[in-house]
C-alpha cells in the first residue's frame, strides 16, 4: 500500500512536467494544444465542481453562474483598458463573492431543494446579464480583438488545473475534508457532532466558485467573445455537472478523466452531428447512476478489487 | 377594468399552471423524487400533439386522447425499468438520473424534430372573445377548461377509489402503506404513470397556446417548481394554491418590470420562498393551525 501512496504523487509531478513541456517541444501542434488547453481549462472547472458538488455532495445546476461572473469580469475591464492578466484574481474574488451571496441563503435547503434552488439562480443570473446591457452588452455580449499567444494560454489552463487537483488533492486529507465528507453523509449528524456545516458549505463553495471564476478569465481570453447564452447557456451548466459524474464524483482523480472523455465526445459528436454529444452524455448520465454511480474511477477500482481478490484466492488454493 | 382583465387572464394561466405542476407534485408525493425529467415530457407532448396533426391531420384538441394513455404506459415502463432502482437510494441519485432523461428526450427531439420552432395553428387559436376593455383568447379558456377537468377527474380518482386510497396512503407513509398490504411496487409504477400522463396532457396544451422547440419547457419546469414549492411538495391542494400565487404576482409584477424579466419573477418567488418556508406555504398554514 505504501508504495502506492508514494508512487501517486511522483507520477503526477511528472504528468504535469511533461504537460508543460507540451507547448516547447511541439510549437507547430496547434490543434493538439488547442484540445489539451480545453482539457485542463474544462479539468480545472470539473475539479472546483467536485469540491463542492462531490466532496460536500451537494449537487450545484448553477455554476456556470460562476463561469460567467469570471468572464464577465475580465472582458469588462479588459475592455476599459487592463490588463487581462490583471482580471484574474479579480475574476476569481467576484465570483466568490457572488457564491457567497447566493450560498448562503440557498445553504438553508437540503438535498434536492438546494439543486433546485441553484437551477434558479443560474437561470436568473442569465436574465440579468441579458437585460443589464449597459454593463454586458446584453444579447449580442462583448468581443475582443486580440488575446494572449495560444502558448501562454495553455501555461495558464494547466497551471489552474494543476492548482484545482492540487487543492482536490489536499483536501480529501484535511480536517477540513474530513468536515465536508461528514456533511455528505449525514448533516445533521454533522452539526450535531460539532461541525459548522454552513460555514464549511459556504467555504467549499466559495473556493469552488473562485476557481470557475479564475476558469472563466481564462475562458475569455481563449474565445474573446462573451454572451449570455455561452457562458451561462445551459449547455455549459450542463458540462459542469456531467464531467465530474462521468469520471467519478467525490474523487481526486475523477474530475480530470470526466473533463478528457467530455472534451473527445464533444470534438467527435458535435462535428458530425449537432446535439448528439448532448445525447450521448444523456445517456451516460444514465447509464453510470444506474450502474456506477462512482463513474469511471469506480468502475476501475471495482475492477482492480475484483482481481485483487481472484489473486488472493489463487495464492490461498496454492499456498494450501 | 383593466385590473379585472389582469385579473382574469392570471387565474385562466393558473389553471395551466396547475396542470403542469401536478404531475410533479404527484411524482415526489409517492415516490418522494423530485421529477427533473419534467421539461422533456412537456415537450414530448407537445411535438406529440404537432406530430399527429402535420403527419396525419388528427385534430390537436383531440391528441390528449391518444397522448394521455401512451404517456401512461411510457410512465410505467420507465417506473419500472429505471426508477424503481433508484427509489430507495438518495435523492441526489433519482435527481441526476431523471437530468440525464431530460438530456436524452431533448436531444432526441433535436435529432427528430430540428432546432425549428414549431407552432399549431386551428381555427381556436385565432379565435377571442371580446367585451369591452377584455380580451380573452377562447384557447386559453378551452386549455383552462381541460386542464381543470382532467385535476378534477384525478382528485376524484384519488379520494373516491380504492386505488387512489391506496396512492394516497403511499404518499402520507410508505412503511404503514406496506404493513396493511398495499402492494407499494405496483403502486409507485401506476402513480409515476400518471404523473408523466398529466406532463403528456399538459404538453399538449400547451402546444395551442405557445410555440416551441426542443429546449421547451425549461422554464415552465422551473415555474412548476416554483407553485409546488409555494403549496408544499406533497400537498395537492397546495398546487392549486401556488398556481394562484404565481400567475398573479407574474400578472401584476409585469407591470412594475420589462416584459423580458418576466419569467425573473418565479425564480426570485422560487428563490424568497425557499428561503424564507423552507417547508412551503401549505407546510406553514398546517404549522400554524396545528394540524
Amino acid at each position: 500500500m505504501s508504495k502506492v501512496h508514494v508512487a501517486r504523487p511522483l507520477i503526477a509531478a511528472a504528468a504535469l512536467l511533461c504537460a508543460v513541456l507540451v507547448p516547447f517541444a511541439y510549437p507547430h501542434a496547434e490543434y493538439a494544444l488547442d484540445v489539451l488547453f480545453l482539457i485542463f481549462l474544462y479539468g480545472a472547472m470539473s475539479a472546483a465542481w467536485n469540491i463542492i458538488g462531490g466532496f460536500a455532495g451537494q449537487i450545484s445546476f448553477g455554476h456556470a453562474a460562476f463561469l460567467g461572473v469570471g468572464a464577465y469580469a475580465t472582458m469588462i475591464l479588459w475592455s476599459g483598458g487592463w490588463s487581462p492578466w490583471a482580471t484574474v484574481p479579480i475574476a476569481g474574488g467576484l465570483a466568490a463573492i457572488y457564491s457567497i451571496v447566493v450560498g448562503v441563503p440557498s445553504f438553508r435547503l437540503r438535498g434536492p431543494y438546494f439543486s433546485i434552488a441553484t437551477i434558479g439562480i443560474g437561470e436568473a443570473t442569465r436574465l440579468v446579464a441579458l437585460n443589464w446591457s449597459k454593463l454586458t452588452g446584453g444579447a449580442s455580449g462583448l468581443t475582443m480583438a486580440a488575446g494572449p499567444p495560444p502558448q501562454v494560454q495553455y501555461l495558464s489552463a494547466l497551471a489552474l488545473c494543476a492548482a484545482a487537483f492540487g487543492i482536490s488533492w489536499w483536501i480529501v486529507r484535511s480536517r477540513f475534508g474530513f468536515a465536508l465528507a461528514a456533511i455528505k453523509q449525514d448533516t445533521d449528524a454533522a452539526q450535531t457532532l460539532g461541525v459548522d456545516t454552513t460555514l464549511f458549505k459556504t467555504l467549499a463553495l466559495a473556493l469552488s466558485a473562485a476557481l470557475v471564476g479564475i476558469a472563466g478569465s481564462i475562458y475569455a481570453m481563449h474565445y474573446l467573445y462573451v454572451s449570455p447564452d455561452s457562458v451561462f447557456g445551459f449547455s455549459t451548466a450542463i458540462a459542469l455537472v456531467i464531467m465530474p459524474i462521468i469520471g467519478g464524483v467525490g474523487t481526486v482523480w475523477g474530475p480530470l478523466i470526466g473533463a478528457i472523455v467530455y472534451t473527445f465526445i464533444r470534438e467527435q459528436f458535435a462535428v458530425k452531428l449537432a446535439n448528439a454529444d448532448l445525447l450521448a452524455f444523456g445517456l451516460l448520465l444514465v447509464a453510470i447512476v444506474l450502474f456506477e454511480p462512482k463513474g469511471i474511477v469506480g468502475a476501475w477500482e471495482s475492477i482492480v478489487a475484483r482481481r485483487g481478490i481472484r489473486k488472493r484466492a489463487a495464492g490461498a488454493t496454492a499456498g494450501g | 377594468m383593466d385590473t379585472l382583465s389582469t385579473l382574469i387572464s392570471a387565474m385562466l394561466v393558473a389553471g395551466l399552471y396547475a396542470t403542469m405542476s401536478y404531475g410533479l407534485a404527484l411524482i415526489y408525493g409517492v415516490l418522494k423524487i423530485v421529477n427533473l425529467a419534467n421539461a422533456g415530457f412537456l415537450m414530448i407532448g407537445a411535438y406529440a400533439t404537432w406530430w399527429m396533426w402535420t403527419a396525419f391531420g388528427l385534430d390537436p384538441l383531440l391528441a390528449p386522447l391518444i397522448i394521455i394513455p401512451v404517456f401512461f404506459l411510457i410512465g410505467i415502463a420507465m417506473e419500472r425499468t429505471m426508477i424503481q432502482r433508484v427509489v430507495d437510494q438518495e435523492p441526489i441519485i433519482s435527481l441526476l438520473l431523471l437530468f440525464g432523461v431530460w438530456l436524452v428526450l431533448q436531444n432526441i427531439a433535436y435529432l427528430l424534430f430540428t432546432g425549428d420552432t414549431r407552432s399549431i395553428t386551428i381555427p381556436l387559436t385565432d379565435a377571442v372573445y371580446q367585451r369591452g376593455d377584455i380580451v380573452i383568447p377562447w384557447a386559453r379558456v378551452y386549455v383552462f377548461a381541460v386542464g381543470t377537468l382532467a385535476l378534477v377527474a384525478m382528485q376524484l380518482f384519488l379520494t373516491r377509489t380504492q386505488l387512489g386510497r391506496a396512492i394516497r396512503s403511499i404518499a402520507q407513509d410508505r412503511d404503514a402503506s406496506r404493513l396493511v398490504g398495499i402492494d407499494v411496487k405496483r403502486v409507485n409504477a401506476i402513480a409515476f404513470g400518471l404523473g408523466i400522463a398529466l406532463l403528456g396532457l399538459a404538453g399538449s396544451l400547451l402546444a395551442l397556446l405557445y410555440s416551441f422547440n426542443p429546449d421547451f419547457g425549461r422554464t415552465l419546469t422551473l415555474k412548476s417548481f416554483c407553485i409546488v414549492v409555494l403549496g408544499g411538495l406533497e400537498s395537492f391542494v397546495g398546487v392549486a394554491f401556488g398556481s394562484v400565487a404565481l400567475a398573479v404576482a407574474e400578472a401584476f409584477g409585469v407591470r412594475y418590470m420589462p416584459a423580458s424579466l418576466q419569467n425573473l419573477i418565479s425564480f426570485v418567488v422560487l428563490v424568497v420562498v425557499l428561503i424564507a418556508f423552507p417547508k412551503g406555504i401549505a407546510g406553514l398554514l398546517r404549522r400554524r393551525s396545528g394540524v
